[in-house]
């Protein structure tokens, strides 16, 4: 194994404008501004291993695409040194954009009109990748999706599936060392989430492709990433295993229970009634969450059962989901 | 990695080309009407230039067929920036969205990746009625002609192009500065209607500004002046190919510039 | 209150257009630019006339009206034709049909900001700077009140054609072609490009049957007229009366029977 990602304390600053309220405020900023400046990324490190699947989390506004720009090449860091494949990606933006592959969850980089297929030409054509290894690629391609439908189905005719199966296939073409992956799964089914999750692993394993995946679905890390970086407010917060993470909170449980009646107003309803656990629903379960250093599970499920009438419950570790929740919330201890 | 030189842009560009035109005759009625909508611009052009002539019979000591021939060499010089740069006009829109965000990960040129995209077949509708009306101008003033005219006239139709690129590259590009940039577009293109007419009408000092500043003189009037006064031409018209070369490079350099500083809005 | 439900979308508009700073600049600056080329080469072309008066129109009249049908161009382009076009291709149009105001209203509202900041940074300076060069040809008098009204008028005549060309791009997907097709053929037959004065009488006596001279000719030559005759006067805001009403109701009917037609065959 070797570094393929090398960054050391990267820095990038914007100016932005402050802009005034009303309609006085615009006539006003129309002859004065005011400008601060904002620290998208605040000295982060990181070396990531050919090979490797990292999830890259953190929440809205956090500076991951940000991050993503400067390792493509797109943006230049204010400060520290970025080493993608060797290169400096900002001073070579050709050169490294031959090694990687990029996808936008919503915004497809395929021509709108054409087949797909005739996007592939074109794409073989600006990778110069050899008629081999384009051969090889399709027919890999072929063993792992029903890719014949989409063959020859125009872009913007797809559904937002078929795009970003589209999209990402486009991305592996080249066969480059390093494909950047931001939110694929966003707004799509189901299945097709799983559909494409299993063949990001394929390609992960088939062709040894170091993913960096950012995504806001929990089911994504879980399914593909061991790895993972979580930044918050530019500033790096985590760069560990899932496992080693979940260590953290290992005298956590989380209780699940059902409860008649909207789960959304009973989960605050016991969210009173124990202030030292955090209370959470979806559509079919009411999830508490107990550190068990502060109040044992059973006493927690006696003290609930008096008040409510417990139907149905399950006990389990804390998901991903709830560590992911807790570290936005309250940093890492 | 094998260089990516001329030939290797060349052919990306035409099997681009080759499948924008075939996808875009799948959209018939859009394109019969985009064609008829040229068409209509271009007569309503000239019948514009018909009424203007029949209440005045010279400008500036410009008769009506060189003042035909100046239309029609503004016409041809239109071609390229219609057919190959028309993507200009949506830049504001892909950088206002984010869209532009996808042109900077290929590993080719940002720019030429981003004008290949749209090959813009209602220009060539622009083009015969140029050729036409150059042509019917041409014998109507008695030029004659040679195989050095007809070079002549190639050399300075390219500058003139060069020129109408540099100025639409640059003005597209205002884009990455400034948040409504639509209307310097507008106003470029508007401006371009004027480069027509012969620079003599103007005082020195806007002479010197449509010259150097704002070069819409390099457009029709100092080209045509090779063949139309072929006594009398000015330095400036003889090293026009220079400036033409010039400023599309530097709109190309501002055009870069710009997509280099360009981080995308959002995420 | 409903007045005040409209002029929310007013401020709206301004606070928005306020954001852009640079594209006023390149605005104002640019329709300076404008200005001075129309002085030039209308100058010339009056020089090379020989006389002072042409068509009944001297220098500065034709350089008034050219500036100012410019100006007033500017003032009420509305983009109505994209704004509609872009909106049916993306399906936005649901959520604006779906606005508690009749879509007509909601986008002349929604606009109205940009008349503001339109008239004051674009039509007022250019006003007063066509007032000034011309040196007082401007007759200030009772006309200015005519001009208002007929400026009204000619702005809801403007709008309802454009409504009008906005809802056939329920029918097809070509907003280009579409919208060109219209400009060129309001602009010509307007007397925006070319004074109504300057035609040969056939066309005259066309295009006075038809809405378009009520837009730029109408206003303009009130304007223009610096004694005017009530009889004059009264015929040319009547006419204008009469099509602002009738493209109204032809732009509510024609609207009404397509989106009906459109959502029958569920588009």
């Amino acid at each position: 194994m070797s570094a393929i990602i090398e960054i050391r304390n990267i820095t990038k600053e914007f100016k932005v404008l402050n802009r005034r309220e009303g309609l006085k405020g615009s006539l006003k900023d129309l002859f004065s501004r005011d400008y601060k400046t904002v620290r998208a990324v605040d000295n982060i490190s990181m070396t990531i291993e050919q090979g490797e699947i990292v999830g890259y989390l953190g929440p809205n506004g956090a500076g991951k695409s940000t991050t993503i720009k400067m390792m493509t090449g797109v943006l230049e860091p204010t400060s520290g040194e970025i080493l993608v494949g060797g290169n400096v990606p900002y001073q070579n933006r050709t050169r490294n954009a031959q090694e990687i592959g990029v996808v936008f969850g919503q915004r497809s980089q395929l021509w709108w009109a054409l087949p797909l297929v005739e996007s592939f030409k074109i794409l073989k054509d600006i990778y110069q990748i050899p008629d081999a290894d384009y051969e090889d690629m399709l027919s890999l391609y072929r063993s792992l999706v029903d890719i014949e439908p989409l063959l020859h189905k125009p872009v913007r005719q797809m559904s937002l599936g078929q795009r970003t199966l589209s999209d990402i296939l486009a991305a592996f073409l080249h066969n480059p060392k390093i494909v950047f992956l931001d939110e694929p799964t966003i707004g799509l089914d189901v299945s097709m989430k799983s559909k494409i999750r299993t063949l990001i692993h394929a390609l992960n394993q088939k062709k040894n492709t170091t993913v960096i995946l950012t995504t806001h679905d929990m089911g994504d890390v879980d399914a593909l990433c061991h790895r993972i970086v979580i930044i918050d407010k530019g500033k790096m917060l985590y760069d560990n295993d899932i496992e080693h993470l979940k260590s953290f909170f290992g005298s956590y449980r989380t209780l699940r229970l059902r409860i008649d009646g909207d789960l959304k107003a009973q989960a605050e309803i016991i969210g009173k009634e124990i202030p030292e656990c955090s209370v959470s629903a979806d559509e079919e379960w009411i999830s508490v969450l107990v550190d068990e250093e502060k109040a044992k599970v059973i006493d927690v499920l006696a003290k609930l059962q008096k008040t409510h009438r417990i139907k149905d419950m399950q006990l389990m570790e804390i998901s991903t989901e709830e560590v992911i929740k807790k570290i936005y919330e309250e940093g890492v201890k | 990695m094998k260089k990516r030189g001329f030939h290797f842009y060349f052919r990306i560009y035409c099997k681009i080309m080759a499948q924008d035109i075939k996808s875009k005759m799948s959209y018939r009625a859009d394109f019969i009407i985009s064609t008829i909508g040229m068409i209509f611009t271009n007569i309503a052009g000239f019948i514009s230039f018909w009424i203007l002539f029949r209440n005045f019979p010279s400008i500036d000591g410009w008769t009506y067929y060189e003042m035909l021939f100046l239309y029609g060499f503004s016409l041809i010089s239109l071609t390229p920036v219609q057919c190959l740069f028309d993507n200009n006009w949506s830049l504001r829109q892909n950088v206002y969205s984010g869209d532009f965000i996808k042109y900077c990960f290929r590993p080719i040129n940002t720019f030429f990746y981003y004008q290949s995209e749209i090959f813009d077949i209602k220009g060539l509708g622009q083009l015969a009625f140029g050729i036409g009306t150059l042509i019917y101008a041409w014998c109507n003033i008695g030029l004659g002609f040679s195989a050095l005219m007809l070079l002549k006239l190639l050399v300075f139709l390219i500058t003139a192009s060069l020129i109408m690129i540099a100025l639409q590259n640059t003005a597209a590009a205002t884009c990455f500065w400034i948040q409504n940039s639509f209307y310097v577009l507008d106003l470029a293109n508007r401006f371009r209607d004027y480069a027509k007419y012969p620079i003599t009408i103007f005082s020195p000092v806007f002479r010197f500004f449509f010259t150097f500043v704002f070069p819409i003189a390099f457009i029709a009037y100092y080209p045509s002046l090779v063949l139309l006064r072929p006594d009398d031409v000015p330095v400036l018209s003889w090293i026009s190919p220079l400036f033409g070369i010039a400023f599309f490079w530097l709109s190309y350099k501002i055009w870069m510039h710009g997509a280099s500083q360009y981080s995308g809005t959002g995420s | 209150m409903k007045l005040k439900k409209y002029l929310t979308l007013t401020r709206a508009g301004i606070i928005e257009a306020l954001q852009f700073r640079l594209s006023f600049l390149v605005m104002v600056v640019g329709n300076l630019l404008y200005l001075i080329v129309v002085y030039f080469l209308w100058k010339a072309i009056y020089a090379s006339a020989g006389t002072d008066v042409v068509n009944g129109m001297t220098f500065s009249d034709t350089l008034i009206y050219l500036v100012l049908a410019t100006a007033l161009f500017n003032f009420m382009e509305m983009y109505i034709v994209w704004e509609i076009g872009r909106n049916v291709q993306s399906g936005k149009i649901v959520l604006d049909l779906l606005k508690p105001i009749e879509y007509r209203k909601y986008l002349f509202w929604a606009y109205s900001g940009t008349f503001v900041t339109q008239f004051f940074l674009t039509f007022l300076p250019t006003f007063i700077a066509v007032a000034v060069v011309t040196n007082g040809a401007i007759p200030m008098g009772i006309n200015l009140l005519y001009f208002v009204i007929s400026v009204i008028m000619a702005v809801s005549i403007n709008y309802s054609i454009d409504f009008i060309v906005g809802t056939i791009c329920l029918y097809t997907e070509s907003i280009w072609g579409i919208n060109i097709m219209k400009q060129v053929i309001v602009l010509l037959l307007s007397g925006a490009t070319i004074p109504i004065a300057f035609f040969p009488d056939t066309l005259k006596t066309i295009v006075s049957y038809l809405p378009f001279q009520s837009i730029y000719n109408a206003p303009l030559s009130i304007l223009l007229d610096g004694e005017p005759k009530p009889q004059t006067v009264f015929t040319t805001l009547g006419i204008q009366l009469a099509w602002c009403i009738g493209m109204m109701l032809l732009s509510k009917l024609f609207w009404k029977t397509s989106l009906r037609q459109i959502t029958v065959n569920g588009g």
